[in-house]
């Protein structure tokens, strides 16, 4: 039973690797297709002159052509195959299953000499079998170690994937004696009907391989642009993924947007941080408001560690550090009151009587600007008022009453008051 | 020109006989060994234009005379004859196998395998000849694969026009659905 599908509506993946993200249309990138990707795993790859070998730099890419593919079209499928080691042999038949294919390129020994004839042959033999025949058959053969054959005899084997329509895509890198270019490029030359095969070449250098090929005709498809290929070279150049704070506002627009709110506090807060200590003589003042700022601040760079604009962060994260440790080695319980302050901030947003909580707190802090924020506790009357304002407590109960007895001077389990 | 029936042609009109490219489903129309990718499609046309070579034609690579043409068809079809018009000074194709109902056949399967009809080509450049079927082989014809293994002696092979004479039927073989893919649901996509 053949089912015509329209393909239009795919719009959003889950991508297996979380450094990229992409909203992607699958008109955009690649047709369907049945590619197969044969790795040279000979003995040249031992070589460290791509990082961190020529064999790893190769199987990194492989794995974002898998992805690149695979994301475009759900429909298209990718196989791999070895040209050296053990022999040319097939690891997995062309399938859409991302997962299978990453995990043949585990275990893979690298030894003996590429056969790239052989290799070719049985790919498209592979390609031949395919369970849907109307995808457009592919061959992407990464070469690099030096290439045995005439120029003859490849323009042959070219001829031949021209005759039955296979498109062919090389990637030229690791060894390169005189001839290797120019059978390589006679060999595309054969094959290529209308522009659909391609040929790289990577000299080595400080780029990745797989950042190199993302420019190229092999990631970006036959449409000319990609939208994967796109943000991968984005995320690629950043080190991340191309949005603010790593979250795509589309995805998940309310953690973007705390994070954004949580940022500009942050912000807000080191301005007040500058103020004060500039103003501020006192060394425990100093040390108490940096000690909240630091808990904030280490909250952020998890969320921020990669956005190249917020680069004063770890700075500032340094000094702040020091100086909380400098002050956990004095203690001192206005600083976890402070932190406490810090929690409830956000918190205190979502819930009216937290908020009112709240309020008095800072009225507390203002009130006790120093320390012996315990003098707030000798007044009963206040904390009762206090008491009655948050929901779920009845100040005539006796757990409660022994607590405020116990508590009487000690500022610290003020926090917990207002957790409850 | 002539037709092979013994009647005249002025009062029968020729063309309504050839008039199964209709039902080809041209834009899935494949050929494998063609020197013009998509080149294949203008040879299926109405009979009156199977010499106008204005609209382009079919040819193969340089030095190989090989061609494979798939023909998928819009609905199920019974086919009566065929007619080959080729090109000239040896470019015509010689030979013609014919597969039935089979996707995907490349060169090395068309060698290999055994063809339901088999016919010697003669050069045929103005299209009077017609190439009987074995009525009784191509009844429910979902997709026919010509496979023209050699011409007569030229270096590429060409053909100008393929007329297909039959009677279509209305049965559609493979039952044609619309699925939409997603794999997080969308509102908007359902209304």
């Amino acid at each position: 039973m053949v089912l015509e599908v329209r393909r239009a509506t795919c719009r959003r993946f889950s991508l297996p690797n979380s450094d990229l993200r992409l909203i992607s249309s699958p008109r955009r990138g690649f047709p369907l297709q049945a590619t197969m990707i044969c790795i040279d795993n000979s003995e040249w790859m031992r070589n460290g002159d791509y990082a961190p070998s020529r064999f790893q730099a190769q199987a990194d890419a492989v794995n974002l052509i898998c992805g690149a593919k695979t994301q475009s079209n759900p429909e298209n499928t990718v196989g791999v195959m070895t040209m050296a080691g053990k022999g040319v042999r097939v690891l997995v038949t062309p399938t859409s299953d991302l997962g299978k294919i990453l995990a043949c390129m585990h275990g893979l020994e690298v030894g003996a000499e590429a056969n790239l004839a052989a290799a070719i042959q049985v790919a498209q033999l592979a390609l031949k079998h395919r369970q849907n025949k109307r995808q457009q058959q592919r061959i992407i053969a990464f070469i690099g170690s030096p290439v045995k054959y005439d120029k003859k005899v490849l323009e042959t084997i070219g001829k031949k994937l021209k005759k039955n329509n296979v498109a062919l895509d090389i990637v030229d890198f690791g060894e390169s004696d005189d001839e290797k270019p120019e059978k390589l490029e006679a060999l595309i030359a054969a094959v290529n009907s209308n522009d659909s095969s391609h040929i790289v070449h990577v000299p080595p250098g400080d780029n990745a391989l797989s950042d190199v090929l993302l420019s190229t005709p092999i990631f970006t498809g036959e449409e000319g642009g990609s939208g994967f290929a796109a943000s991968a070279a984005a995320a690629a150049a950043t080190g991340a993924s191309g949005f603010e704070f790593g979250v795509d506002p589309n995805v998940d627009p309310e953690l973007a947007l705390a994070l954004r709110l949580s940022m500009e506090e942050e912000r807000a807060r080191q301005e007040a941080i500058a103020k004060k200590a500039a103003e501020d003589t006192e060394n425990k003042d100093h040390a108490s408001s940096s000690n909240n700022d630091s808990v904030m601040a280490e909250a952020e760079p998890a969320t921020n560690a990669a956005d190249d604009d917020k680069k004063e962060q770890p700075k500032d994260d340094d000094d702040l550090l020091q100086q909380a440790l400098a002050m956990s080695m004095e203690g001192g319980s206005s600083g976890s009151a402070s932190v406490a302050d810090a929690a409830m901030a956000e918190a205190g947003a979502v819930d009216p009587d937290l908020a009112l909580a709240l309020q008095m707190s800072v009225q507390d802090a203002n009130m006790s600007s120093d320390s012996d924020m315990s003098k707030v506790f000798e007044d009963r009357s206040f904390v009762t008022s206090i008491l009655n304002s948050l929901p779920g407590v009845d100040p005539n109960d006796p757990s409660v009453k022994d607590l405020l007895a116990s508590l009487h001077g000690q500022g610290e389990v003020r926090s917990f008051l207002f957790l409850s | 020109m002539a037709c092979l029936h013994d009647h005249s042609c002025e009062d029968h009109n020729c063309a309504a006989d050839w008039s199964l490219y209709n039902h080809v489903d041209i834009p899935k129309v494949v050929a494998l060994n063609e020197s013009v990718p998509g080149s294949v499609k203008s040879v299926f046309k109405p009979w009156e234009q199977r010499l106008d070579t204005s609209g382009g034609f079919l040819e193969s690579n340089e030095g190989d005379p090989e061609l494979l043409v798939f023909i998928p068809f819009t609905s199920d079809v019974k086919i009566k004859s065929i007619s080959i018009v080729g090109g000239a000074d040896g470019t015509s194709p010689s030979r013609m196998r014919a597969f039935i109902n089979r996707e995907g056949i490349d060169f090395s399967d068309a060698q290999n395998m055994q063809p339901v009809q088999e016919w010697e080509l003669a050069e045929n450049l103005q299209g009077a000849l017609e190439y009987q079927t074995r009525y009784s082989r191509f009844q429910g014809v979902a997709n026919l694969t010509l496979h023209f293994s050699d011409n007569f002696g030229g270096d590429i092979t060409k053909i100008y026009y393929i007329g297909l004479r039959g009677e279509a039927t209305q049965n559609k073989r493979d039952v044609v659905a619309t699925i939409v893919y997603e794999v997080m649901p969308n509102p908007s996509d359902h209304k």
